[in-house]
């Protein structure tokens, strides 16, 4: 088989912000570099970066300091966040969001005075979120898309990327073996650095909230090519997916600022169920706290017909939340729900993966030559990761990849290794298998198994038999991968696309599962029902892996560095009381 | 919450399959739908794909509105699937899905949206910032270009306004209203740099756009390209001379000045008027604030559809009503003596036409068809082109329509869809009788 081979000193993998923001720094630092970013939907259609609506947290106030947002950063990640990387997170934040305005041309909202307008999110002890409206995202994307026509930098849409290329001894990645989605035409790329920017997004899940053309692709092709991942049990729901029967929609948002306003939240019983888990900040509570309250509700029998719990916004007013929230008032609205006089059912819903490869604020990883930034990076949220920083992590991690390659392709001059034509010749052969059979197993039907184990077994609350079943059925739908037959052409064969996703989904889902194994406590998005404390004697590591000689991920504890901020001043800080909007 | 009564629908979808080639067809399909309110065109096309046919192509990325991948014509009319629902459509009509127009297709649903890009990059729709600044801009909200900007920065680029120009087909160079709107955007920006070149790179295509209102009645994110196009063509008559010009540039400005010439750079809400046939023109000076600007553009689209359909008959009383501030020149090109079109007959003439778009001259040769009714003074100047891909339609007299040899098209004699795919009527001129000669307006 011959296929296509193209050479490239930059190979960006995802078109997101991280993606973005890295091929644009990148060209900036050195208009040579033959950049190619790659992506999976249109151009700067695809990802979660074009889905924000709340905002960029960003330190732009003199009454503000990079301190605090570190501080706000490290108590929402629950003290085992990366320092470095938090700490780069905040203080990069300030520039980025200035050259979103300065250099490519995005205009944020404004105070009357002509400054730029800063928003209150939960767990912030300054109003610091910068923001366009409720549509923030598709402002930042379509500015930045726009800077990458500019300078003319390819891009190939709809081509996936399938594996990472390694070495002969897997030591550096030399670029990636590509699908062409249109034609089914595979493609190989060598690159001099290669970035993995596809944006996590928990779509393994039941209900889940990015767009479901995200799989965790990035982050199953790193484990695939032995790159060292940390804190893969943390995966944060947001409390309010809209439930809407039988339609994809289903898990999309109603934005956090909502409950912010003062909406409350109702069981099947009709019952403010917030009094019973936390009467002290009722709905105003955290993230975490909330998505497990409404699970454990549900659990108990006590859902909504509908299947979750409702929301009810209608008492602040129904001009107020139409004024308010007119974007989420029309998200309701066309699923025929009231947002501003009714209720709306809604379940907790898989939101962002707080883990990913180990990154040095450089974006280098443990592999030589690759480079990772934005969601499919960890370390950079710990536990938990706040509102406005998941955007904001992107842009700036992006932002450093992008500096960051430039210079290591000035320093390094040697040549690419090429990729093992042997090994192209066999990962082309096993995706094209499900093609060549004429009959097997379901993809969909598999891919309903794997979101539904997930959902119950390692989702908002775990337990150690759960998780181990969780994993046994995992295997089995990997056993039954092996079996999956897809009818028809490889040109945009859509089922063929959802066998590609699954197999990213299977990968990630082990992870996910064994190291929510090996935190046997509670800490912030994860949550063990058989141990529901936080314990900070003993759990103050981060769980890494690499995928093992046997296709399961082997585990290694890290100790927390306390580098900036010692244990003490973060639990200190933990003990304030929470900055209470409005 | 969201039930709703069970509906049994049929659902045609084109299909076409690249390693075939052809024409493209359609299938049917047939479902029970449990909750016609919150099942959106995606989920039937997923559906489908799912429990009846798994080859079905069609894109979509992020299922709520904000990625512009799912753009289709539903029903005839350009949309988003994932903003359609099945309550949305007529319960005892077939839902007909197809891909937009003006763009090669891939497979089934999904085009190639190349040319989409291609001419949204030609507009410059990148930002250049006059000097670099160390601080985002000082600029109150309330500052006039914020307010004329508004919310047109939101455009998805999902391509429904393109697919619905009817222009965008005639002129390979027309960049088209989603390009044009984001240009607008920046022309109005303070902070952006290199205006005077965007503004000769656009202007060209503004005088192409026929204020057809089609681009502004489709837009998901209610955004309106036609206004941004008026914009731009202010701003170019009040600007025309301080740029240097380019050769060719002066047949431009010798134009007999259009209207426009006399409307000051101010935003003014200008009265909505009509002309005749499916063409029509409505405020485009007014910028108005959010939201009253939506509500208004959906008032002022309501409305026009009232005025189109009363319009039809009576062409000839019907004059340019209201101030033609919008309209693009118009010229009156001799047809036929009158004496040569045979009442309660279709004729067919060739009309032959200099038009000066722009910068540069072309020849325009085209056929129109005249359908003559047996009381004399009753007419109508059909457009030839046909309303779905552009191609000519003809009068076949045995069988009383007009038909489209290239997807089958078919119009009944007022010009009204009865098969295939064109998503609305043929198009009408504007026609007057002068000294027993047929004349009828070209833009
Ligand atoms: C609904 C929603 C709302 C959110 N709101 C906020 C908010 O208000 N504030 C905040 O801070 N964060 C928010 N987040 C989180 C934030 O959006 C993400 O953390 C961030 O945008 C991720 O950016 P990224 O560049 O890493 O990836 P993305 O923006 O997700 O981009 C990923 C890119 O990779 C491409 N891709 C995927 N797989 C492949 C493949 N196999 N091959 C090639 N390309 C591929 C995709 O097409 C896409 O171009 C929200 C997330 C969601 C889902
Ligand atoms: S107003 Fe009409 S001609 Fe002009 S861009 Fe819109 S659809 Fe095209
Ligand atoms: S202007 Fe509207 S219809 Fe046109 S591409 Fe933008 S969002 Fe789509
Ligand atoms: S899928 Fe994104 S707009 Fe419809
Ligand atoms: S061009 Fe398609 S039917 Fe006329």
């Amino acid at each position: 088989m011959t296929i296509e081979k193209i050479h490239a000193d930059v190979l960006i993998i995802g078109m997101g912000g991280a993606g973005q923001l890295a091929a644009l720094n990148a060209f900036d630092a050195d208009p040579s570099l033959k950049i190619l970013i790659v992506c999976k939907a249109l151009k700067g259609k695809g990802g979660c970066t074009r889905m924000v609506q709340g905002g960029f947290n960003a330190v732009l106030n003199d009454d503000d300091s990079h301190e605090m947002h570190l501080m706000d950063t490290l108590k929402g990640g629950q003290y085992i966040n990366d320092q470095d990387l938090a700490k780069t997170l905040v203080e990069q934040a300030t520039p980025t969001i200035k050259e979103m305005e300065t250099l490519y041309g995005c205009f944020f909202d404004r105070n009357p005075n002509g400054t730029i307008h800063q928003k209150a999110f939960a767990g912030q002890s300054f109003d610091r979120t910068v923001h366009k409206g409720d549509l923030t995202g598709i402002e930042i994307i379509s500015r930045t898309t726009e800077q990458i026509m500019k300078r003319r930098i390819p891009v190939l849409e709809e081509h996936r990327a399938l594996d990472l290329l390694t070495d002969a001894q897997g030591r550096q990645v030399v670029g990636a073996l590509l699908l062409n989605m249109r034609n089914g035409a595979f493609v190989q790329v060598q690159a001099r650095a290669t970035l993995v920017a596809t944006g996590g997004g928990p779509t393994q899940y039941r209900f889940h909230a990015p767009g479901p053309e995200k799989s965790v692709d990035g982050l199953g092709m790193l484990y695939r090519s032995g790159v060292r991942m940390r804190d893969m049990e943390m995966v944060q729901f947001h409390p309010t997916g809209m439930i809407i029967p039988g339609s994809v929609v289903a898990g999309a948002l109603l934005e956090e600022g909502l409950r912010g306003c003062g909406a409350y939240m109702l069981n099947g019983n009709g019952e403010r169920f917030m009094a019973n888990y936390d009467p002290a900040r009722m709905e105003r509570t955290t993230r975490d706290v909330m998505s497990r309250s409404s699970y454990l509700e549900m659990q108990a029998g006590r859902a909504c017909a509908e299947g979750g719990v409702h929301i009810v916004a209608a008492h602040l007013g129904p001009e107020f939340v139409e004024k308010n929230f007119p974007g989420m008032a029309a998200r309701c609205r066309q699923f025929k729900y009231d947002l501003a006089r009714g209720k709306v059912p809604v379940s907790p819903t898989a939101h962002y993966v707080m883990g990913g490869a180990q990154i040095d604020k450089d974006c280098h990883t443990t592999l030589e030559r690759l480079f990772v930034a934005g969601e499919d990076a960890g370390g950079v949220h710990g536990a938990n990761r706040l509102g406005g920083n998941g955007v904001c992590d992107s842009c700036v991690f992006g932002r450093q990849a992008g500096k960051s390659i430039a210079r290591f392709l000035t320093a390094e001059r040697g040549a690419v290794p090429h990729p093992d034509a042997a090994r192209v010749a066999e990962l082309c052969a096993r995706y094209e298998r499900p093609l060549e059979r004429s009959s097997g197993e379901r993809v969909f039907v598999l891919r309903d198994q794997i979101r539904e184990t997930n959902w119950n077994k390692v989702g908002v609350t775990r337990r150690e038999q759960d998780l181990s079943e969780a994993i046994a059925e995992f295997e089995a739908i990997a056993e039954a991968c092996e079996t999956v037959s897809v009818e028809g052409h490889a040109a945009y064969n859509m089922p063929w696309q959802t066998y590609i996703d699954l197999l990213n989904m299977i990968d990630v889902s082990r992870m996910v599962a064994t190291s929510a194994q090996e935190r046997k406590e509670q800490r912030g998005a994860h949550f063990r029902i058989d141990y529901p404390e936080q314990n900070d004697e003993q759990y103050l590591f981060n769980v890494t892996l690499t995928r093992g000689a046997d296709g399961r991920p082997a585990i290694v504890r890290q100790p927390v560095a306390f580098v900036h901020k010692s244990l003490a001043e973060c639990q200190q800080y933990s003990k304030r009381p929470p900055k209470v909007n409005k | 919450m969201a039930t709703s009564a069970h509906q049994r629908r049929v659902i045609q979808v084109f299909r076409y399959d690249p390693t075939r080639g052809g024409d493209g067809h359609y299938d049917r399909f047939e479902m029970d739908v449990a909750h016609p309110n919150s099942t959106t065109m995606l989920d039937i096309l997923i559906r489908i794909q799912r429990e009846q046919d798994p080859s079905v192509a069609f894109r979509y990325a992020c299922r709520v509105n904000m990625c512009g991948s799912c753009g289709m014509v539903i029903n005839g009319r350009e949309g988003l699937a994932c903003k359609t629902n099945v309550c949305d459509l007529p319960p005892d009509r077939d839902i007909t899905l197809r891909p937009l127009n003006h763009f090669p297709v891939v497979k089934d649903l999904v085009v190639d949206m190349t040319p989409f890009f291609k001419k949204y990059e030609d507009a410059m729709p990148f930002f250049s910032p006059r000097t670099i600044e160390p601080e985002p801009a000082v600029i109150p909200p309330d500052a006039r270009e914020r307010q004329d900007i508004g919310l047109a920065t939101e455009c998805i680029q999902c391509g429904c306004c393109v697919s619905s120009c009817s222009m965008v087909n005639y002129h390979d160079g027309y960049a088209g209203p989603a390009a044009l709107n984001r240009a607008f955007t920046l022309l109005a920006d303070s902070r952006e740099g290199r205006n005077a070149e965007r503004l000769r790179a656009v202007l060209q295509s503004c005088y192409n756009c026929r204020t057809e209102f089609n681009c502004t009645e489709v837009c998901p994110k209610e955004l309106s390209p036609t206004r941004a196009i008026k914009y731009i063509q202010r701003l170019a008559l009040k600007h025309l001379g301080e740029l240097s010009r380019p050769a060719g540039m002066t047949n431009a400005t010798e134009e007999p000045a259009p209207p426009v010439a006399v409307v000051p750079f101010e935003p003014v809400l200008q009265h909505a008027g009509c002309v005749a046939g499916a063409c029509s023109v409505a405020a485009a000076g007014g910028l108005p604030d959010d939201p009253s600007r939506r509500q208004f553009f959906r008032r002022v689209i309501m409305g026009i559809g009232a005025a189109s359909a009363l319009g039809v008959g009576g062409l000839l009383a019907t004059a340019a009503v209201g101030p033609t501030l919008t309209k693009t020149p118009g010229r009156w090109i001799p047809i036929s003596p009158m004496d040569d079109l045979a009442p309660a007959q279709v004729s067919t003439v060739t009309m032959r036409y200099e038009v000066t778009s722009g910068f540069h001259k072309e020849t325009v040769v085209k056929p129109v068809m005249i359908c003559r009714r047996a009381d004399v003074n009753n007419m109508v100047v059909f457009n030839t082109t046909c309303t779905h891909l552009g191609c000519t339609v003809r009068w076949d007299a045995g069988k009383n329509i007009y038909v489209c040899a290239c997807h089958g098209g078919q119009f009944d004699h007022e010009g009204r869809v009865i098969a295939g795919p064109p998503p609305r009527p043929l198009d009408t001129y504007r026609f007057k009788v002068e000294n027993g000669c047929l004349m009828v307006e070209v833009v």
